[in-house]
């Protein structure tokens, strides 16, 4: 048995959602709630800090801000307060690639697609609640100002956890214009030679695989 | 057993050495295997007492959800909401989205179920890449003969060559769905090696490929018709009285209310099993990997495969314990980082395929060379300083993900080694499918890491990402041309696992299944109490 006090003092306390808990140092808040049975279903995926599932809001002691993490990255300190916002979904921007197949066209669809972009207050919202700190507000502008490959190229570490989305007071719906941009850029201009010329023999027949002799495949039955 | 050396001594005596030798191998890789790989350890099977594969030598753990009492009671649904579809898939990863999208575009009508949030899965953790033929001195026999090999001549011939031609296809398609690859200057896709191959076959997005994929598919399906129910897992399968598959029971997590969805076809894309921690061990995999998609077919009578297979990483991250399991890509080994035991020796050739390098990490452990932190936690060095020396640069550019664990670890991979121990990655086998992801139940499809066959004994790096489109793809089209089943009136009496003889021990501990979630969320106990 260990003797109470050690115990007290390996312990760290914290808010969940308003409820105090307690556990281990070193947690990250998910494995916290894990510890204290107090575990959450939804608003948890990947536990590696690229689904973007477990977003939350954290005020850390004696701090007036607050701060946008992801929970299972985030490590439990000392009377920190943890909120799980509620899940949403930005207001759905619909596109279809196929349609998109040329550059010259592009800008004018890109408006039509996400017509709040042009509205940018430059507040900076989306910046401050960002946890993989993405310059998201530049990359709005490099949108709407034509420039898709470089407005793809910072949001190369973005999960969409959509903290930007909810933080934006136009409905810009930042993080999927990223996106947008992302996929537009790689559907107009990425034809790998090496690629395609593998592609070309395959569609000629040219490269058949044989398959080994006597060796036992195991059959359905 | 002996404990190793303490970390920090560990690391006071670590020093980066770019010439350091291979130690010649006193054993044999079959001995390494037999001694120190958890599948080989005869203490954590059993053999199973009833159902399809009745007979079969397989994971305890998974034995007792395989054999477990269905969850889904009949009189929890007999007055649920009923939805006709023509195609049901069960998964939002990688491969449920690939199969959704290509039913869809065929013209099927497409419900997809997903137990947690659509993209949520262990597709988006993957890093090191996805395996494609195209470079000048590769070709796809090369890559069916790397695959079968290091499967241990297990797989399923048929399967991996669909799966190796298909390669190349596979890659044009997420382009076109606007998914991004590393090129070099002149526009070619950049390939590295994969442990344990002949050719550079890999082709990635920096470590975030998993990431780039399944944003990209997420987003495709977001803006398609496809009909979605996240937060929905299914928690049975149903038959008519032909035994035919004609849909499934949701189960709404918000509102705990049940779905019957009545399809013409059912593809089954729920992924792995990480989470169940077979052997006690961490995992890298996602909150939902509970083997669901094993026994929903299991149960409707499906038959299964190398049961008793499953994949350890050999690097998944081993301090700080709080991060352990996380994994550190492949890719870092391809690219020439090296692993140490406690002395600073290389032990093993780190790209031996992936079963042999993790029962050569264990048995440093197990033989006091690793370097010990605690009772649960040990490992042996991942030696990233060296690497960076080799190769300046190359950790920023080409292992983000690594430097951003890293930061959250406190240790810094550009100075200091990290210090690794395998980690529960994947299974292996699965249901039984065939080249159109048909299992062998009719209108009942399995796509992805839930299926088996391609794999043999052993996975290599990117042949998942690979197999889950490839699959995926092929199932969502087979399951699309599916014709209209006559008789949709689930069979309530239709239980296999029943006409077989359900062994005894069933009643001594009672467990429901599919699991769902894993013990600690506490999930399984509160509905328990509610019974």
């Amino acid at each position: 048995m260990t003797n109470k006090s050690d115990k007290l003092n390996s312990v760290v306390s914290l808010t969940v959602n308003n409820q105090m808990i307690t556990a281990p140092p070193g947690n990250t808040v998910v494995q916290a709630l894990w510890h204290c049975g107090k575990a959450r279903i939804k608003g948890i995926g990947c536990i590696e800090g690229v689904c973007g599932s477990c977003r939350v809001l954290v005020r850390r002691h004696a701090s007036s801000s607050v701060t946008t993490e992801l929970a299972c990255q985030t490590t439990i300190e000392e009377n920190m307060q943890v909120i799980f916002p509620p899940l949403s979904r930005p207001i759905p921007h619909q596109y279809q690639l196929t349609e998109i197949t040329n550059e010259r066209d592009l800008y004018a669809q890109f408006k039509q697609i996400f017509p709040e972009a042009q509205h940018c207050r430059h507040c900076g919202g989306c910046n401050i609640s960002c946890p993989k700190d993405i310059d998201v507000e530049q990359g709005v502008r490099f949108a709407t100002d034509g420039n898709f490959k470089e407005a793809g190229a910072l949001f190369f570490t973005c999960v969409m956890c959509d903290l930007c989305s909810d933080a934006c007071p136009e409905l810009i719906a930042p993080n999927y214009v990223g996106l947008f941009s992302r996929r537009v850029y790689t559907c107009l201009h990425m034809k790998p030679a090496n690629l395609l010329q593998r592609i070309d023999q395959l569609n000629r027949d040219e490269m058949d695989v044989v398959l080994p002799k006597n060796t036992g495949t195991i059959k359905d039955q | 057993m002996q404990n190793g050396t303490p970390y920090n001594t560990a690391l006071k005596y670590y020093s980066t050495d770019i010439h350091r030798p291979l130690v010649k191998a006193d054993f044999s890789k079959a001995e390494l295997l037999q001694n120190y790989h958890p599948d080989y350890d005869e203490h954590s099977m059993a053999i199973l007492q009833s159902g399809s594969n009745r007979g079969d030598r397989c994971h305890k753990q998974l034995a007792s959800i395989l054999q477990a009492s269905e969850r889904a009671q009949e009189n929890d649904f007999r007055n649920a909401n009923i939805i006709e579809t023509d195609v049901l898939v069960i998964g939002g990863g990688g491969a449920g989205c690939a199969a959704a999208l290509t039913a869809t575009g065929a013209g099927a009508h497409v419900l997809l179920a997903t137990k947690l949030r659509l993209g949520d899965s262990n597709t988006i953790m993957a890093e090191g890449g996805i395996q494609a033929s195209i470079e000048k001195n590769d070709t796809p026999q090369m890559h069916f003969d790397d695959t079968f090999k290091a499967g241990h001549q297990q797989g399923d011939t048929a399967l991996i060559k669909q799966l190796v031609l298909d390669g190349p296809d596979v890659i044009q398609w997420l382009i076109q769905q606007g998914m991004q690859f590393d090129t070099d200057n002149a526009g070619n896709l950049l390939t590295r090696r994969a442990g344990s191959t002949s050719a550079d076959r890999v082709v990635y997005y920096r470590d975030y490929t998993g990431l780039e994929m399944m944003r990209t598919l997420r987003e495709s399906v977001l803006n398609s018709n496809i009909m979605l129910r996240e937060y929905n897992p299914t928690i049975k399968l149903l038959s008519n009285k032909q035994g035919q598959c004609i849909g499934a029971v949701l189960h709404c997590l918000s509102n705990k209310t049940y779905t019957v969805v009545k399809a013409n076809a059912t593809i089954i894309a729920t992924g792995g099993i990480g989470r169940m921690h077979l052997n006690g061990f961490p995992t890298s995999n996602h909150l939902g990997a509970t083997g669901d998609g094993l026994a929903l077919a299991y149960h409707l009578g499906a038959k299964l495969r190398d049961l008793d297979s499953f994949q350890y990483h050999p690097t998944g991250l081993a301090f700080p314990e709080n991060l352990a399991g996380t994994l550190i890509t492949e890719g870092i080994r391809s690219a020439g980082a090296q692993l140490l035991n406690a002395d600073g020796k290389r032990f093993i050739n780190e790209l031996e395929p992936r079963d042999i390098v993790a029962a050569a990490i264990i048995r440093e452990c197990v033989e006091g060379r690793g370097i010990f932190v605690s009772k649960k936690s040990r490992g042996v060095w991942l030696d990233t300083p060296t690497l960076e020396q080799k190769k300046p640069g190359i950790l920023n550019s080409q292992f983000p993900k690594l430097v951003e664990l890293g930061k959250k670890s406190g240790i810094n991979p550009h100075h200091s080694p990290l210090l690794v121990y395998p980690t529960l990655h994947y299974q292996n086998g699965g249901i039984i499918i065939d080249k159109n992801g048909q299992t062998t139940v009719q209108g009942l499809y399995c796509a992805g890491e839930a299926s088996g066959g391609i794999h043999g004994k052993n996975r290599i790096m990117g042949n998942a990402l690979l197999e889950i489109i490839s699959f995926g793809r092929r199932a969502g089209l087979h399951a699309a041309k599916q014709q209209a089943k006559k008789n949709k009136d689930p069979d309530q009496c239709h239980s296999i696992l029943r006409n077989t003889g359900r062994s005894q021990n069933q009643q001594v501990a009672r467990q429901y299944s599919p699991l769902l979630f894993p013990e600690y969320t506490g999930f399984n106990s509160s509905v328990k109490k509610n019974d």
